[in-house]
């Protein structure tokens, strides 16, 4: 990692007008030992993560990502400094895991993501998707947004290298998902809007109506 | 008095000088009195009561009040030493009387040779008088005359104008009987025309019709009967909830107004939007994603929701800002829910910047919905009462109250009654008029 002299950390202000997002996904995989671990009772190895949506190398930018994990761990709060961001572990219970992803600009505040740790398979959950090779995978997109990002940071955001070469893939079908929902939605928002129309237009008439026998009444 | 010695330097008893001896044998005396005089508080005694029986220097308490000296008892003030002044049983005379008769009272020499100091309080009222030309001139007047003009003046001058005494010995034998009104008018005008003869400015002008009219009201006002009073409180109370009820309506009236205009305003952003879409229909995912922002941010804020701005510079996660505001009620984001699970949406959808346009949106749109709803709830009720109050007062008439209103058949537009509205259905309206949303 190398950084050009003249950004440093307080070289300049941040670039107005600029935005640069950054999609990342987050979430965990589990396998099931298959029984239950005789030593400590643990039943599945599970592995918390962090990764870019995209194929690129998150550390230009990212100085560390930071996993909170249940208090019954030993060391509770891991922190993972280069690519891979991960955390594998073994355990017997899902909890909620803190990731805090700090950047290389102390300017930029670092954000803060909740998932919660899942090792067993539930009727309903969305973001739940099941492959056989890799046991159960649950995870979120996200994206970080940098509003006016600081100079250095945006050195740093704008230059990234590819994280590898070979196809970068994820578990679940974010695209078609996106694509999916956004459907639904807009759907769903033109069926909520042409109700509100004909709302709107009885609301009018019993308004209309309400009026005109006020002023009945007031001629009785 | 031994403090004010102090401070005025007076006399002072000579200190006692103090030996070593004297110091010592004091002390030793002291030791063994006090110890043995400082009594432990008596059983049962409050610990207050107790410390006020005994101050700083612990002594004893006294057994009987031992403030038998003066205290607070002063010797009498002396005031002067000069002899009293002489008060003296005396004649005097009022001038006020005609025949002279004497009078005594008790009063001091010294300030003898006065006149009698109640004697200005006998004011005479000047009673205009006038000649018989004068009268043939200027004062005839229909219904009054020469004679009983006389009398009246003669009154006057008798019982100083007090109208009241005057109706009271009003020879109503040789004159017919007239009112304080009539009296006070008839005299007025003589005086007022009298004064201008003699070149006056400003003359008096009595308004007999507006005293008779106000002593008429106040005694009706004053003849009510109780239920004439209990009447009108009652009609007060009529007016005053009429006036409030009116109030009211016109509030509601502007509040439904604004809603109104807030679905019109709704109401066209469907197109902007959709220009919007086919825009930027499926954005290259492989394209860096450097949009800008501010013009989207800006289109999210409608009516129902205000999402706030993320304009602060910073990063942030997209998906903080799905959150709802802190301001929306535990209500609406419960129907916002429920609305979103009956569509089959995810509470959480993949946060691109599209998507929390478009859900963002969405909810917003559901909160006017669900306020519509509520407010049109609130209007049927209310149309539905107003037609029962129009019935029983036209009987025979109707009140007709367009069918998309009653809320009874709202099947025949085709929906499902039920549903989404329900949980928002706050007022007590008759039935939840059913949304189109199936």
């Amino acid at each position: 990692m190398s950084l050009p002299t003249d950004f440093g950390p307080d070289s300049g202000g941040r670039m107005k007008g600029v935005c640069i997002v950054k999609p990342i996904v987050y979430g965990n995989i589990a396998r099931y030992f298959g029984k239950k671990r005789e030593e400590d009772g643990h039943t599945h190895q599970w592995t918390v993560y962090v990764k870019p949506y995209f194929n690129e190398d998150m550390s230009a930018y990212v100085k560390k990502v930071q996993f909170k994990l249940h208090e019954s761990y030993a060391n509770q709060n891991r922190i993972v400094v280069k690519p891979p961001y991960e955390i594998s572990e073994t355990g017997w219970g899902e909890f909620e895991i803190v990731i805090k992803i700090h950047f290389h600009d102390p300017n930029e505040r670092p954000v803060t993501m909740y998932h919660i740790l899942k090792l067993f398979h539930t009727g309903s959950g969305n973001d739940m998707t099941l492959e056989q090779s890799k046991g159960l995978v649950s995870e979120s997109y996200d994206e970080i947004v940098f509003q006016d990002p600081t100079q250095l940071m945006h050195h740093l955001l704008t230059n990234t290298k590819q994280l590898t070469l070979g196809p970068w893939e994820h578990n679940t079908n974010f695209e078609e998902k996106k694509k999916k929902t956004l459907k639904s939605i807009i759907e769903a928002k033109q069926k909520v809007k042409l109700e509100i129309v004909v709302l709107k237009n009885r609301l009018k008439l019993a308004k209309e109506i309400s009026k005109s026998q006020d002023n009945q009444q007031f001629v009785v | 008095m031994a403090d004010v010695r102090d401070i005025m330097e007076l006399e002072q008893p000579p200190a006692p000088e103090i030996t070593r001896e004297s110091f010592i044998s004091e002390k030793q005396k002291k030791r063994p009195f006090n110890s043995t005089k400082i009594s432990k508080r008596p059983e049962g005694m409050h610990r207050e009561v107790f410390a006020l029986l005994y101050n700083d220097n612990k002594d004893a308490p006294p057994i009987f009040p031992s403030d038998t000296s003066n205290g607070y008892k002063q010797t009498k003030v002396k005031l002067g030493m000069r002899k009293p002044r002489k008060w003296e049983w005396m004649p005097f005379t009022n001038p006020a009387r005609t025949d002279g008769a004497v009078f005594h009272h008790w009063r001091r020499p010294s300030d003898e040779p006065k006149e009698y100091p109640f004697a200005k309080f006998n004011k005479k009222i000047d009673i205009p008088s006038y000649t018989d030309s004068i009268y043939q001139q200027h004062l005839q007047t229909e219904g009054w005359t020469k004679e009983e003009t006389d009398h009246l003046m003669d009154l006057a001058r008798r019982f100083d104008l007090r109208f009241i005494v005057m109706v009271d010995r009003y020879d109503t034998e040789k004159f017919p009987k007239r009112t304080v009104e009539d009296l006070k008018e008839r005299y007025y005008k003589i005086c007022g025309i009298i004064a201008k003869l003699n070149g006056e400015k400003k003359i008096y002008h009595y308004d007999a019709d507006h005293e008779r009219r106000r002593k008429e009201q106040l005694k009706r006002l004053y003849e009510r009967t109780a239920e004439q009073m209990e009447e009108e409180q009652f009609l007060i109370n009529e007016l005053k909830k009429i006036e409030a009820r009116k109030k009211e309506r016109e509030r509601k009236t502007q509040d439904l107004q604004k809603l109104i205009s807030q679905a019109d305003s709704q109401g066209e952003t469907p197109r902007k939007t959709e220009k919007k879409l086919q825009k930027k229909k499926l954005p290259n995912p492989s394209r860096p994603s450097r949009v800008d922002t501010t013009h989207i941010l800006q289109a999210v804020e409608t009516a129902g929701i205000k999402f706030p701005d993320y304009k602060n510079s910073g990063a942030s996660l997209r998906s903080q800002r799905m959150k709802l505001p802190a301001n929306i009620g535990q209500k609406k984001s419960k129907g916002i829910e429920q609305m979103l699970q009956e569509m089959n949406l995810e509470l959480n959808p993949t946060p691109t910047e599209e998507m929390c346009q478009h859900f963002n949106e969405l909810r917003s749109d559901m909160v006017l919905l669900m306020e519509l709803k509520t407010a049109l709830g609130t209007c049927e009720f209310e149309l539905q009462s107003l037609r029962h109050q129009f019935e029983a007062l036209n009987p025979g008439k109707t009140l007709t109250i367009p069918p998309q209103l009653l809320s009874g058949n709202t099947d025949n537009d085709g929906n499902k009654a039920g549903g989404t509205g329900e949980i928002i259905d706050v007022v007590g309206s008759p039935g939840t008029p059913a949304g189109s949303m199936t």
